[in-house]
């Protein structure tokens, strides 16, 4: 009876508490007002914080157009940056007035279709009388890795930890790239549609447009009047390959191709190398007495020399083309 | 009890068979009482057994009760706070993104090549290094208009511009200004190597190295050893093109004589 009783006292207890509870008015109100009071701190906090925040967007905007229209002054896309810096002036050096801070920076963007991601250290010592930076670990990631003359590239600049080296031959490597890329396409009959980028906000886009201009004024394919060899011309590996091929479809055995490298010297200069393979049946080369074929890639060159590089393709795709129709 | 009392008050007299029957009568009464007390010892056992099950259903029933109401409170104040946490969050996103905008403007000039607008276009900059050592930017102020024009800019007068310009300025801009890149750091490099070499290597040098602004061209004449007798030598380095930073040619001579070398200032 008496743990009942004890149970009994216990349950009035609750009850009356629970009672009070229901009643009183919430200490929801207690939490609603310090919601309202914080919500008020960091209105007035930041109260030129909701007009900021209005500017912001609007000066973001105007950022964002302004690394939109870097991006296409340049070529190259920077996607993400952060920065790490690390002090290392010992006691010694703060004594002399020296400084010296090693800075850590990631990057990584795209030029085109070629991906980069950079880690890079610098280093800045700072004295009386001048500031010096230098950059002392440089390490690349490129994609897409298809690309072979690359990767030696990659590892020069690595090791010379020449930054802007890199950015340079890698602009000048996508520019004849897509050189290449368009030439091959103009004489298969493809298409060139080069997509615009997005124009940004109004201010940047007269400048854009002006930037623009050029991108189709530089298209050399762009001529409707340009002749087409879509049954000539064949891209093994379509667009992007460094070979083109000519045939005649009337004359199966005998075959051009024009290999385009696109090489980078050691001081990471740009040049495209043209090389010009002949396949020929055995009776036709018997029936060379002048030895045509034999001197054929050496011709190549020097018509290379003389013509540039898109009279020279157009001169041999005819020359095979008229030949065999005769 | 009364009747015990007033029985033991006035009883002694009375004593026997009155004292005997009180007795019995105390008895029976007792177990009565005995046999009463179970019964409602039950019976408040049972009655405090049902009163704790009402209780139990009254404070569940309340529990409930309680419940709910914090419930209902909590989603209003819940309805006040999103808004807050959204504003809070959606500020906090637009400042992240800013810093991370800035961070990325700031980041182009370590491709080569930065710019910041003008009231009339871009100004651009060009930094130059080398091997990792970062040296001197140059900047060119181009306006936006057709045809592009170079406002004004601070490349040294023997770069070659003009020629530069003429060829890709409105044609190509991003032709124009990594060429312009290349001669830049071609030079900064040259000049830098020729700085190197007239302090780092004082001791060896026998005279004055001899330059042009270009870089592109130095004589002097430098020993083998930085002590002793050896004879010096004369050397001629010559960068045919410009944005290399390396010589094409290099002429070394060697008299026994101290006298006549070619490019050396001294006798």
């Amino acid at each position: 009876m008496d743990s009942q009783l004890v149970e009994a006292r216990a349950l009035e207890a609750e009850i009356t508490a629970l009672r009070r509870a229901c009643v009183e008015p919430p200490a929801p109100g207690e939490d609603t007002s310090r919601v309202r009071k914080s919500f008020r701190e960091t209105y007035q906090a930041d109260s030129e914080g909701w007009e900021l925040s209005k500017d912001l967007r609007s000066h973001l905007g105007h950022l964002e157009s302004e690394i939109q229209f870097l991006s296409t002054l340049t070529g190259i896309s920077i996607r993400h940056y952060s920065k790490k810096t690390e002090d290392l002036t010992s006691t010694e050096m703060t004594e002399k007035s020296i400084k010296k801070v090693l800075q850590r920076h990631r990057l990584s963007g795209n030029c085109h279709m070629i991906t980069f991601q950079l880690e890079f250290q610098l280093l800045e010592i700072q004295n009386e009388e001048s500031l010096s930076s230098v950059i002392t670990d440089l390490s690349i990631i490129m994609e897409p890795t298809e690309y072979s003359e690359l990767s030696e590239f990659v590892s020069r600049a690595e090791e010379r930890r020449d930054l802007f080296m890199f950015f340079r031959s890698l602009h000048f490597f996508v520019e004849w790239c897509e050189y290449r890329k368009r030439t091959f396409k103009r004489f298969k009959g493809l298409s060139l549609t080069t997509p615009l980028p997005p124009t940004p906000s109004t201010n940047l886009a007269h400048y854009m447009t002006v930037i623009h201009s050029w991108t189709l004024a530089a298209l050399p394919s762009q001529n409707p009047h340009y002749e087409k060899y879509p049954e000539a011309v064949h891209l093994s590996e379509g667009a992007s390959s460094s070979c083109m091929g000519i045939r005649n479809p009337s004359r199966p055995g005998f075959e051009l191709v024009i290999v385009w490298r696109i090489q980078i010297d050691e001081e990471g200069k740009v040049l495209p190398k043209l090389d010009l393979l002949t396949k020929v049946p055995l009776q036709a080369l018997e029936l060379d007495k002048n030895g045509v074929i034999e001197t054929a890639p050496l011709s190549f060159r020097t018509l290379l020399g003389v013509l540039g590089i898109e009279a020279t393709l157009e001169s041999l795709i005819k020359s095979l083309h008229t030949e065999a129709s005769n | 009890m009364e009747l015990a009392n007033t029985l033991s008050q006035d009883g002694e007299s009375r004593g026997g068979v009155l004292a005997h029957l009180e007795r019995l009568e105390t008895q029976v009464s007792r177990s009565r009482k005995k046999m009463e007390e179970p019964q409602s010892a039950q019976a408040e056992e049972s009655a405090l057994g049902t009163r704790i099950h009402e209780l139990r259903r009254l404070r569940d029933k309340l529990r409930a009760e309680v419940k709910q109401h914090q419930a209902s409170v909590k989603a209003s104040t819940t309805n006040v706070e999103p808004d807050q946490t959204l504003e809070i969050t959606e500020q906090e996103s637009l400042k992240r993104k800013w810093e991370n905008v800035k961070a990325i403007l700031q980041a182009y000039r370590f491709t080569g090549i930065s710019g910041k607008l003008t009231s009339r276009g871009v100004c651009v900059c060009i930094s130059t290094a080398f091997e990792g050592n970062l040296l001197d930017s140059y900047f060119v102020d181009l306006v936006m208009r057709k045809p592009l024009q170079i406002h004004h800019h601070s490349i040294p007068v023997f770069i070659p511009l003009e020629e530069i310009s003429a060829k890709y300025l409105q044609t190509n801009i991003q032709h124009f200004l990594f060429t312009l890149c290349e001669y830049l750091n071609a030079y900064s490099g040259r000049k830098y190597q020729a700085d190197r070499l007239q302090s780092d290597f004082e001791a060896f040098l026998a005279g004055p190295l001899q330059r042009n602004s270009l870089c592109n061209l130095l004589s002097f004449t430098y020993k083998a050893e930085p002590e002793g007798q050896s004879f010096p030598f004369c050397a001629r380095l010559l960068y045919k093109d410009l944005t290399t930073t390396l010589p094409t040619d290099v002429t070394v001579t060697y008299q026994g004589k101290r006298k006549y070398c070619t490019f050396c200032s001294h006798d």
